[in-house]
């Protein structure tokens, strides 16, 4: 329990109001998604509950986080800060740790719609930033977590696939500079912003702090704390009186779908002719969308219930949808999408597929367009068990996400024999592409029962074979590489990396008081993961 | 179940693709003003499961964050989009819980409940007084076997709703009795703070009153009553009534002729679901079968069994109605239907924490001032009173009007 005189001085920072120490709250906070699955892994029970903090505090602008930090540091103290806060990493995980609940800081800061990018704080959410982005026809990268969850986290902090990656990209590359307030509790801007007062670049000057701060999968929370950042926006083809509309009632909406967009499901006989085509259609760099999954992932993409996705596979899906992948077009004019329509269908043509959506296979809705740019449509795998989480998702090339999903399948049919998770025949994959084509993410959703035991300590059983086999197989970056352990069975893969993350995270928290738990610690085996 | 919650924070927003602005992107007025996680209906599954699995015990702290809410329902609506989780179901079950290991309900609860058991009604007023309402042109058919069930709020505070119910119900000739002094409490704000004993022996008595009188049909104007009568009863009750919100009388009366709306009332108007008439008012139908694996670890229900999501509330009846006053203009705003921002008053807040309720009702009003209507129109006598006590304390230039009202108004009579 916190000393009487630490936890009085961090009620006068953020007031009596924004502070609690109560176990009941700070159960609240104990329990993270995915804890079933960190816990397994240390020998413990199954269960979602895990390291519950000493206090939550909820600060309402930089300096009282930066004043929350020199506490901590003063009295060697761990904080681990969180926005919407789904998932494990976003909790503490060490005794004598406070959890920093950024709630409070949830406003959006500025839209430079001439110079496309959008300066936020950590608790505006993806629905609400591309609410207010939609009326300058402007769109940001919204990761797959969903609607609800924290651009800024994303941007700064985490990996950042999106349903409209192949138009937005990924969100670590469109940082375009933050405000971190250091484990030390200094407050360094990085970027442009410190020199010109915009946001406009995440480099500069001379030199960028992106690489050190998140790098391709970000630090998980591990080194600091963001409180504003700048991402960069794209355009949204939607004409000028466009406005977002929606009608009907749970669970079936009806979208106000702009003119000149189109979803097709191209479909391919064998990974081969997906693979070309997926790289083509990538190439063209004209896709809102173009991501592929299973027949089971495709059942529940254009449907609204449990119900509905399941007689979607009892009519005959599995057998029609052999590998295909989801492409959404959006177009300014006519003959900009008659251009598009037409590359869509020589694509099709020259590798022998078929559109599932012309054939009456599946039938996307105005609403599934809507779910798809708000990244709503990743959130449709929970309605099985209401749980899924993914494994591998290597960040690589198109061509390496095809062979994960093929190095994956007789893992994951194993765990489906044990009928611990769901029964996807294996095929289970989600992979988008961007950057045209140069790049690509793979990951590997698998669905189990939060209810069953049995089932949470399969999943993370076979969430540990599969990020062994990333190594065994160099398929690129396992998904949850996070903690020392993990970090130094994958580091020797990889030029020893964990040696100079953790330089950084010396040099960077002195004292090691930004909770380490799924990020590094500055010594080996100081964290408790 | 709530072991399913993934605390991702759907139960505080609108769904995604239904957030049309940042400003009116939340949904639960409990995290909107305590923003601690458990002030949220994924926070208090959470405090639920953790009682339950002896983790912890019941603190004030924890209390206040389970009563510091309004039992509306939004949070079960968004979560079930993606879950098997009934959030609301849990509250109630919390509350439930904490009355019956004699920590709960909240002083102020106890206070009411104390006034339903001695006067059957929460404001501790006389039962005599209780059709003083009852204008003396008003024809009253005591042998009809349709029951005006005025409620507590319609009989003490909101008086002009029950008087423009009863002209209503006159003007279409639809005979009607009412109970008279003694009426009594439907229950809700008993069964609401969690106290289901007490609240079931209400239901009980009530049961047994329409039973003498030879009732066959109960027509409410008040959304809680209705949502009692028409929920919760048959739940706990043998219970065999037909149970009509007045809304929904009035769009049917239009329809047959029976009721004209001649006079015009040039208003511009915008329309706040209340959360009992709206996305609670679903009922809980009878379900009995079986759990059928047809994929591994994924189930069905067989047979099918009946879910409440809120698509299947009473959002039409009012507009239809509103729509066809002369002069009446509706326009929307942006939180409507099963996804409508709670007034703030329910399930024991307006009586407990009257603060919250009216911060609710406020940001309630700047969305209802934003769509550039004249006035505010419900359905509903406890939104009512928290709304025009918001509109006073806010200086609002809008005025408030229960729907009964503005119908009463257009078939003459009403001013």
């Amino acid at each position: 329990m916190l000393e009487e005189n630490i936890y009085s001085a961090l009620t006068a920072i953020v007031g009596a109001q924004n502070i609690s120490r109560d176990p009941g709250i700070l159960e609240t906070y104990a329990y993270q998604w995915c804890n079933e699955v960190d816990n397994t892994l240390k020998g413990r029970e199954p269960s979602r509950f895990g390291q519950r903090p000493e206090a939550v505090v909820l600060p309402g602008s930089t300096e009282e986080v930066q004043a929350i930090v020199r506490l901590c540091n003063e009295h060697d103290i761990k904080f681990k800060a969180l926005s919407t806060g789904q998932g494990a990493w976003a909790g503490v995980t060490v005794p004598r740790a406070i959890q920093i609940d950024l709630r409070r800081m949830n406003r959006i800061l500025e839209i430079n719609a001439r110079n496309m990018y959008a300066v936020i704080e950590p608790y505006v959410t993806n629905a609400e930033l591309q609410a207010e982005l939609v009326k300058y026809g402007l769109i940001h990268n919204a990761q797959g977590g969903g609607p609800q969850t924290s651009p800024l986290a994303s941007h700064t902090s985490f990996v950042g696939p999106s349903f409209t990656s192949a138009h937005t990209g990924f969100s670590g590359r469109n940082l375009l500079g933050a405000e971190w307030v250091l484990p030390t509790g200094d407050i360094v801007r990085v970027g442009s912003y410190d020199y010109t007062g915009e946001w406009f670049s995440g480099d500069g000057p001379w030199f960028s702090l992106r690489g050190v701060f998140r790098g391709g999968y970000g630090a998980y929370g591990g080194l600091g704390v963001f409180t504003k950042c700048a991402i960069r926006l794209f355009s949204l083809p939607i004409p000028k009186d466009w406005k977002w509309e929606i009608k009907g009632a749970v669970p079936n909406y009806d979208w106000s779908l702009p003119p000149y967009w189109k979803m097709y499901v191209l479909n391919f006989a064998d990974w081969d002719t997906f693979e070309k085509a997926f790289y083509e259609v990538n190439d063209q760099d004209m896709s809102m969308m173009a991501m592929a999954s299973s027949a089971e992932g495709l059942a529940t993409m254009f449907t609204n219930t449990k119900e509905a996705a399941l007689e979607n596979i009892f009519a005959g899906l599995l057998v029609r949808a052999q590998r295909y992948f989801v492409v959404m077009i959006a177009a300014h004019t006519q003959r900009e999408f008659d251009y598009r329509a037409k590359v869509i269908q020589a694509i099709l043509k020259k590798y022998g597929g078929q559109d599932l959506v012309e054939e009456g296979v599946v039938t996307p809705m105005p609403m599934h367009y809507a779910e798809g740019l708000r990244n709503s449509m990743g959130n449709h795998a929970f309605r099985f068990t209401s749980c899924f989480q993914s494994t591998h998702g290597g960040m690589d090339t198109i061509s390496m996400s095809i062979k994960i999903g093929k190095v994956n399948q007789p893992i994951k049919q194993k765990y489906i024999e044990k009928h611990v998770i769901g029964d996807d025949r294996g095929e289970g994959i989600w992979i988008t592409g961007y950057e045209g084509g140069h790049m690509a993410h793979l990951e590997v959703p698998t669905v189990y029962d939060p209810s069953s035991p049995e089932s949470c300590r399969g999943y993370a059983y076979y969430q540990a074979e599969c990020n062994q086999a990333d190594i065994t197989n160099a398929l690129g970056i396992p998904f949850f590489i996070v903690g020392d352990a993990f970090h130094d069975s994958y580091g020797p893969s990889v030029m020893n990396y964990p040696r100079w993350l953790r330089k950084i995270k010396a040099s960077f928290d002195p004292k090691g008081v930004s909770d380490a738990g799924h990020y590094v610690s500055s010594r080996p085996g100081e964290s408790s993961t | 179940m709530m072991d399913r919650c993934v605390r991702c924070s759907k139960c505080k927003f609108l769904d995604g693709i239904l957030v049309k602005s940042k400003k009116y992107s939340q949904v639960c007025p409990s995290i909107q003003m305590y923003n601690l996680h458990a002030y949220s209906g994924g926070g208090r599954v959470i405090m639920a499961n953790a009682l339950y699995k002896g983790r912890i015990g019941f603190s004030d702290e924890m209390l206040d964050a389970l009563y510091k809410c309004t039992n509306c329902g939004a949070c079960e609506v968004t979560c079930k989009m993606y879950y098997d989780i009934e959030p609301n179901e849990i509250i109630s079950e919390f509350r439930a819980t904490a009355v019956e290991s004699g920590v709960a309900p909240m002083p102020k609860h106890k206070k009411y409940i104390e006034l339903v058991d001695r006067v059957h009604n929460p404001y501790g007023e006389e039962a005599e007084k209780r059709q003083a309402w009852l204008p003396k042109d008003v024809d009253v058919d005591e042998a009809s076997q349709t029951l005006y069930f005025v409620g507590c709020t319609a009989a003490y505070r909101r008086q002009e709703i029950a008087e423009a119910t009863a002209r209503i119900l006159n003007a279409a000739h639809e005979p009607f009795a009412i109970l008279g002094s003694d009426e009594s409490c439907c229950g809700s704000p008993v069964y609401r703070v969690g106290d289901r004993k007490r609240a079931i022996d209400i239901m009980k008595q009530n049961v047994e009153r329409f039973k003498q009188q030879g009732i066959k049909r109960i027509v409410t104007s008040c959304s809680g009553c209705y949502n009692m009568l028409k929920v919760e009863y048959p739940r706990f009750v043998d219970f065999d009534f037909e149970v009509v919100h007045i809304s929904q009388l009035i769009e049917k009366l239009l329809a047959k002729g029976k009721l004209k709306l001649a006079n015009p009332v040039p208003l511009k108007v915008t329309y706040h679901d209340p959360c009992h008439l709206g996305r609670m008012s679903e009922p809980y139908e009878k379900w009995e079968g079986k759990l059928v694996e047809v994929l591994a670890l994924v189930y069905m229900h067989d047979p099918p069994k009946p879910i409440r999501t809120g698509a299947r509330g009473e959002y039409d009846a009012p507009r239809n109605v509103l729509r066809q006053i002369p002069g009446i203009e509706l326009v929307e705003m942006e939180r409507i239907r099963e996804y409508a921002y709670c007034c703030g008053a329910g399930a024991g807040v307006k009586a407990a924490y009257p603060d919250f309720a009216l911060s609710t009702a406020q940001n309630r009003l700047e969305e209802a001032e934003s769509t550039g209507a004249q006035a505010l129109v419900s359905c509903c006598p406890f939104c009512s009173t928290n709304f025009r006590d918001g509109i006073r304390e806010r200086g609002s230039p809008l005025e408030f009007y229960d729907l009964t009202e503005l119908v009463a108004r257009s078939i003459g009579g009403g001013e």
